[in-house]
């Protein structure tokens, strides 16, 4: 059986991607067994492609927190930003329940339930199994999830894997005390605040173990990581080969979001976030041992929907107060559904590999590989204007294939730039934010952002409107090689770069 | 002798579970969590560290008994006070 996760690659590039390890090999996922690769079909962040038509929901349950972090204030409750830790209304159990339940009901391509916070689900035990106990009983058709620092970890996985919890996220920093000191000023153990290198080494210890005793009952584990420059940058491919070596899954290399204004310490002392290019390098130094996750949006503790979108405002507790919920028929018209969205994702992947298959038999290129930007509302197909874009998928075409590698948001995290903006039009952003890529594919443009694309040395192309991405993305890069726009560059260079 | 939790309490949580005398409520008046006076013991025999002040994460939001912030500004998050202000009077200018 072949497992469709995580950015697959055609059949043809099999072979010419391992110094980039874009795809779920059999022997990165032969560790895996078929019921765990069941569970991963229809998860939007461990698969890239479910992500597309898959929805998942946060509820914030779960306020308390036993550490602190560097990249975190407490205080945050700002509703035009969309990262962790930020949420607009705390529910109690039963009304995570209830809300669950709304919105299973009204997005029925919703498959998984999280609790990520606003704090550390698992320094909530009571409020996080209150809610799992009551969510595997009522709603049985929904997969559950948490997300944690790992601090109580050890002592929660018996619990955990009673309520049918198939899928723990551990945020992994470092592995070195000494690092992680720079990163975590305290944690709270055994009724004690610890401070700097002695706390940070019981949080690694917990943190591993936690990982090794998951893995052990088969519950999948997926590592986050916090890319810091200067602190934990360097560290992170060691990060990666350990997790991995200790049966963690999937590996999520995320960027550090630190704005003066957000009042975290690294916002406040002006550390800076990793660029555009620093992020892929890194996440293309971890994958080498790793399944790497590359279209992580940082979401909300409180978001709802896809990837990517958030749906938040038409769930607020007085809305769903006031709606009937018939969950009985609710689930039955999920399941049909369900079924309908993962034959057309079987059906598309099957296409993608016969497509492959057809490539493989054209002479190769041996050209520089190049980034393009996709304007796409999902579908995995090119559909939206660009200047409606909140942000853009990234992919890389080369002799190769195509690749995803990320996506881009416009705003920058934030869309109140009136407040708390620096002055820079929205087009400005959105151009700085493309840096990198060589060509913008939507499905329409106006002339304005036209002109400024150009003048920034990115080509905009609305020609591809609603066809399916990796193949306009080859269609475009082929077009430049044969318009003698990529130099051509040995195999060796390649393998290198 | 009682510990005192002022407005700026962000409502984490975190506290109420730990306190050993249960002398922590949320106030619907005040809108956030409080100290009943008369049943914090300052956690005196039953722990070393006042536990509502060892976890909680907002600088200045627990005083003690002669009013002063338990963990006063820079002690948590490690942002020194000056540093705080240089750049909250810097994002207030624009």
């Amino acid at each position: 059986m072949e497992l469709p996760v995580l950015n697959e690659t055609p059949a043809a590039s099999a072979g010419g991607c391992s110094s980039h390890s874009c795809g779920s090999s059999d022997d990165q996922l032969g560790h895996l067994s078929d019921e765990i690769r069941a569970k991963v079909e229809n998860h939007p962040c461990y698969s890239e492609d479910a992500h597309h038509y898959f929805a998942r929901m946060h509820v914030a349950v779960a306020p308390a927190c036993n550490i602190q972090c560097h990249y975190c204030n407490r205080k945050y409750d700002c509703s035009n930003e969309s990262r962790p830790g930020v949420v607009s209304e705390l529910l109690t159990p039963e009304q995570a329940v209830k809300k669950t339940m709304a919105v299973a009901a009204n997005i029925p391509q919703m498959t998984v339930l999280g609790i990520a916070g606003p704090g550390d689900p698992l320094a909530n035990p009571e409020r996080t199994f209150e809610t799992f106990r009551r969510l595997s009983q009522d709603a049985p058709d929904i997969k559950l999830c948490v997300s944690t620092n790992g601090l109580a970890l050890p002592e929660s996985v018996e619990e955990l894997s009673k309520h049918n919890i198939d899928h723990v996220t551990i945020t992994i920093n470092c592995v070195d005390p000494e690092i992680g000191a720079q990163i975590y000023p305290w944690i709270f153990w055994e009724n004690k605040r610890i401070k700097g290198v002695k706390g940070a080494k019981i949080l690694i210890e917990q943190q591993q173990k936690g990982l090794e005793m998951l893995t052990a009952r088969g519950i999948l584990v997926k590592v986050n990581s916090v890319m810091i420059p200067g602190v934990n940058d360097k560290h992170l491919a060691e990060v990666s080969k350990i997790v991995k070596a200790k049966g963690a899954f999937l590996h999520n290399v995320m960027p550090l979001i630190a704005e003066a204004e957000h009042g975290t310490f690294y916002g406040v002392m002006g550390q800076r976030g990793p660029t555009q290019d620093e992020l892929m390098d890194l996440q293309d130094a971890c994958s080498g041992d790793m399944n790497m996750m590359r279209h992580c949006r940082q979401c909300r503790a409180d978001a709802v929907g896809l990837l990517g979108e958030d749906r938040g405002d038409e769930f607020t507790m007085d809305k769903i107060e006031a709606m009937e919920i018939d969950y009985q028929s609710a689930m039955e018209k999920r399941k049909v559904i369900h079924e309908a969205i993962a034959e057309e994702m079987h059906s598309k992947r099957a296409a993608k590999v016969e497509k492959a298959a057809s490539h493989a038999d054209e002479p190769k290129l041996n050209t520089r590989p190049v980034l393009m930007a996709i304007a796409t509302s999902g579908q995995g197909v090119i559909n939206q204007h660009f200047g409606h874009a909140k942000e853009f998928l990234i992919y890389e075409a080369s002799p190769d294939g195509v690749r995803f590698m990320s996506h881009r948001k416009t705003d920058l995290y934030c869309s109140g730039d009136d407040t708390c903006g620096d002055g820079e039009s929205v087009l400005q952003r959105t151009i700085r934010a493309l840096e990198g890529c060589e060509v913008v594919l939507c499905s329409k443009i106006g002339y304005e952002p036209w002109d400024m694309l150009e003048q920034a040395g990115i080509q905009p192309n609305g020609e591809h409107a609603m066809e399916p991405i990796e193949d306009a993305v080859m269609a475009v890069y082929k077009e430049m090689a044969a318009a003698g726009k990529l130099d051509e560059v040995s195999a060796d260079k390649r393998a290198t770069a | 002798m009682a510990l005192q939790i002022i407005e700026s309490c962000v409502n984490c949580y975190a506290c109420e579970p730990l306190c050993p005398s249960k002398a922590i409520f949320m106030s619907s008046k005040a809108g956030h969590f409080r100290i009943n006076p008369n049943k914090c013991t300052e956690c005196e025999g039953d722990y070393q560290d006042t536990q509502c002040a060892s976890i909680c994460p907002i600088e200045g939001a627990i005083l003690d008994a002669n009013g002063i912030a338990v963990n006063p500004p820079g002690s948590l998050t490690g942002i020194p006070p000056e540093r705080m202000a240089e750049v909250m009077a810097e994002l207030q200018a624009h």
